[in-house]
């Protein structure tokens, strides 16, 4: 008999070192700039400067815009593509996905700077439309993300479920609308939330199409440059709890949705 | 037990391993292995990237000045520097060359724990640094004009060397302990063909709706500031009387340099207009967007147009270059050595004085010039291969019809009337190439230092830009707000009835 020479809780050493030093400790630093001033004395200014500022207030609401315009254009692209490909017979299917895909293989600054001459042979001058580029080219970068999770779950979908729908006398359209739809949406929120939190945070898209509005990594960036450690760190933190709220509610909204409509049909 | 330990041991070598590759842990293990055999100094340098002459030029690249030197970069200037300071002065010397991007990165590489020995930022991250005292003084020795190998005090241009000395903070001028490297002014990259040059002299371009979403903007603000405040007082500055004045070169500068809360509020105002004509506001990207003709304009700094007019030339499109009427921001770029690194070795600051040496070795600034694109401080004293250099670069030749003269006199010898360096150029250079790299007198008269400012000041500007930058929230249109509410009314009924369902 073989038997490993390590036992799995030491080998799970090296991964929580890791965990330590480059996940925890470095919160911890954030946590400790955002709750000081720059002698290092305890302060709240930092946060509640943060809601009162109508400037930082505004980029908030512009990055949630861009995410939110991102994501809904991302869904509306990828539910059809992924509903389509997940219910075809096609022999070639494997290769399609591929080229849905490909794009990722390819640096996505690379892409972006492709995209930038696309759009100006279109657009003829950029910067006229900054937020729909700047939503263009995010869709362009995110949108794999949001089809694959969908495709993925709609592969899994039991067929005979759709059958059953089909002999109790549904229609195509009710079919899809009480069986398809609610059993495909955890892969709708685990796309929803690969496309919507680096939407909110992706400012080098922007950088790239010459959007020069900032959102929220650009004004961290911003106040980084500018030696102000403790603004930035509260924006950061900030940023981490809208994500982290979000993750929750969209799990919460995943989990009650797969149990409720599961526990229905099953 | 023992496998417990040889987990945590394996660990802390992975941490370790990625730790260490960060630079600085890494050079200090090096300097210790070195130390057993010979004597070698280590030097860290930082400077910014593609600042120095990396080697590596093509034969048909020799430069064959007329006063019968050829230059031609075979090796990078690290490596001939090494070379030169182990025949020169019989030691060993290992230079760890390193970049950085911006003057604050540099700033806060410093302050997170980076040590480096010799770091070139400019002006007013000098000033800065002189004030927090990180700086070592450079020593008497470097500036004996007897010895010949002191070829920064006895090449440095007298117009630079005067600047250098001028310009003091906490009552000690900048010479005392920065060495100049590179230099230049700030004005405007344009396409002649789209726009005229008197609208090319005015820092109004940028918010001319004429170019509306054609021209281009720098994206920092202490370069936007200046601007900003030129278009402000702009009546003031375009003055007749006050040019005329006598204290002009103070009053210019004082008014450049005005921080005032009111003059922020001010400059914010404008500055909101430009980011709305803007194209973009960029760093780099600017140069290639002139040459494939996206905008017509571009705020830029001297170098820059160089290389984007060189760039353009072998594309057979040409751009011509402006300084503002209203006045321009002349910069430096500056050696000098840090406390933190060097300390009170002396071997180390003596190899330090001479890497700044060697870059001021007449040839080897040109091949740096040649390299980057900028223009060295050194006008080279005795020798005149920089001149040279310049001529060989821009001055005219037998097919050029129309010449004029262009003195340069007052950076090469202190004295715009020397018959020595007045140039015959072709009458376009004035406005290209030759113009960005040595501007003319009355540019130089008309420009003026950025200074440091004071952390409040430093804030107030910040915090300027940021509130410039960023979407005021009090601009989203009701429709959104309206939409808005109603998505979230949607999202909450939807979860609500949901759980309703449930019940």
């Amino acid at each position: 008999m073989c038997k490993s020479i390590f036992s799995r809780k030491q080998l799970g050493i090296p991964y929580i070192l890791f965990l330590f030093l480059f996940v925890i400790a470095p919160l911890f630093v954030i946590v400790f700039f955002a709750f000081t001033n720059g002698e290092g004395q305890f302060t709240m200014k930092n946060l509640t400067g943060f809601f009162t500022d109508s400037n930082t207030l505004g980029t908030l609401a512009y990055s949630f815009g861009i995410a939110i315009v991102t994501t809904c254009v991302c869904l509306l692209l990828a539910y059809p593509v992924a509903y389509i490909l997940a219910r075809s017979h096609m022999k070639m299917k494997s290769v399609v996905i591929m080229i849905f895909v490909m794009p990722m293989w390819i640096n996505f600054t690379l892409r972006i700077t492709a995209l930038k001459e696309i759009l100006t042979v279109i657009e003829g001058n950029l910067a006229f439309y900054p937020f729909m580029n700047t939503v263009i080219g995010m869709t362009y970068d995110f949108l794999p993300f949001m089809i694959l999770p969908i495709y993925t779950t709609l592969m899994k979908l039991d067929n005979s479920l759709l059958e059953a729908a089909n002999d109790l006398g549904a229609s195509g359209r009710q079919t899809f609308f009480h069986v398809t739809l609610p059993l495909s949406m955890p892969g709708v929120v685990s796309g929803i939330s690969m496309v919507f939190l680096p939407a909110m945070t992706n400012y080098v898209v922007l950088d790239m199409l010459y959007n020069s509005t900032y959102i929220m990594g650009s004004l961290i960036g911003s106040y980084f440059s500018a030696y102000n450690w403790n603004g930035g760190s509260m924006i950061a933190l900030i940023l981490l709890l809208i994500i982290c709220i979000f993750t929750l509610a969209t799990n919460r909204v995943a989990d009650e949705d797969a149990g409720n409509r599961g526990g229905a049909l099953l | 037990m023992r496998r417990f330990v040889i987990c945590i041991l394996a660990a802390l070598f992975l941490c370790i391993g990625s730790v260490s590759s960060f630079p600085v842990l890494a050079k200090q293990e090096d300097e210790h292995t070195d130390s057993g055999k010979e004597e070698t100094v280590v030097l860290r340098v930082c400077s910014w990237e593609e600042y120095i002459d990396l080697g590596d030029w093509e034969e048909d690249e020799r430069i064959e000045l007329d006063n019968g030197e050829t230059i031609l970069g075979i090796n990078p200037m690290v490596t001939d520097f090494e070379e030169w300071y182990y025949e020169t002065y019989g030691i060993r010397v290992q230079v760890q060359y390193s970049c950085f991007g911006t003057n604050e990165d540099l700033y806060n590489m410093l302050t997170l724990g980076d040590t480096y020995d010799l770091v070139c930022p400019s002006d007013y991250m000098i000033m800065k640094l002189m004030m927090e005292g990180s700086l070592i003084p450079y020593s008497e020795e470097f500036y004996d004009t007897e010895n010949a190998y002191n070829y920064y005090i006895n090449g440095v241009s007298p117009y630079i060397k005067n600047a250098f000395e001028e310009n003091r903070i906490n009552g000690e001028s900048w010479s005392k302990y920065a060495a100049g490297y590179m230099w230049g002014v700030t004005g405007i990259l344009y396409n002649p063909e789209e726009v005229t040059r008197t609208e090319a002299q005015s820092w109004e371009i940028l918010n001319n709706p004429r170019f509306a979403k054609q021209v281009t903007m720098k994206d920092n603000v202490r370069d936007s500031y200046f601007a900003a405040l030129g278009i402000l007082r702009k009546e003031q500055l375009l003055d007749q009387e006050f040019i005329a004045s006598e204290n002009y070169h103070q009053g210019l500068s004082s008014i450049m340099n005005d921080v005032s809360p009111e003059a922020v509020a001010d400059v914010q105002d404008i500055l909101q207009d430009i980011k709305d004509n803007v194209y973009s506001f960029e760093t780099d990207s600017g140069k290639a967007d002139m040459i494939s003709g996206k905008v017509l304009a571009n705020y830029q700094w001297s170098g820059d147009a160089v290389y984007a007019m060189d760039q353009a030339e072998e594309e057979d499109f040409y751009l011509n270059f402006s300084v503002p009427q209203e006045c321009t921001n002349l910069w430096f770029d500056g050696w000098v050595m840090l406390k933190d690194g060097i300390g009170t070795d002396a071997a180390k600051q003596h190899a330090a004085e001479a890497f700044v040496n060697f870059l001021s070795r007449p040839d080897n600034v040109v091949r740096n010039m040649y390299y980057i694109g900028y223009t060295s401080v050194i006008s080279g004293g005795e020798d005149d291969t920089v001149y040279e250099y310049a001529n060989w670069c821009y001055s005219a030749g037998d097919e050029d019809t129309e010449t004029v003269e262009y003195p340069l006199g007052y950076f090469f010898s202190g004295d715009n009337e020397d018959e020595r360096y007045i140039m015959t150029a072709p009458v376009d250079q004035t406005e290209r190439q030759l113009f960005a790299q040595y501007p003319s007198e009355d540019v130089i008269r008309r420009s003026a230092i950025m200074q440091y400012f004071d952390d409040d000041a430093n804030a107030r500007i910040n915090q300027m830009w940021i509130n410039v930058r960023c979407y005021n929230i009090k601009d989203v249109p009701i429709e959104i707000w309206i939409f808005a509410g109603i998505l979230l009314i949607g999202v909450a009924g939807t979860v609500a009835a949901g759980k309703l369902r449930s019940y």
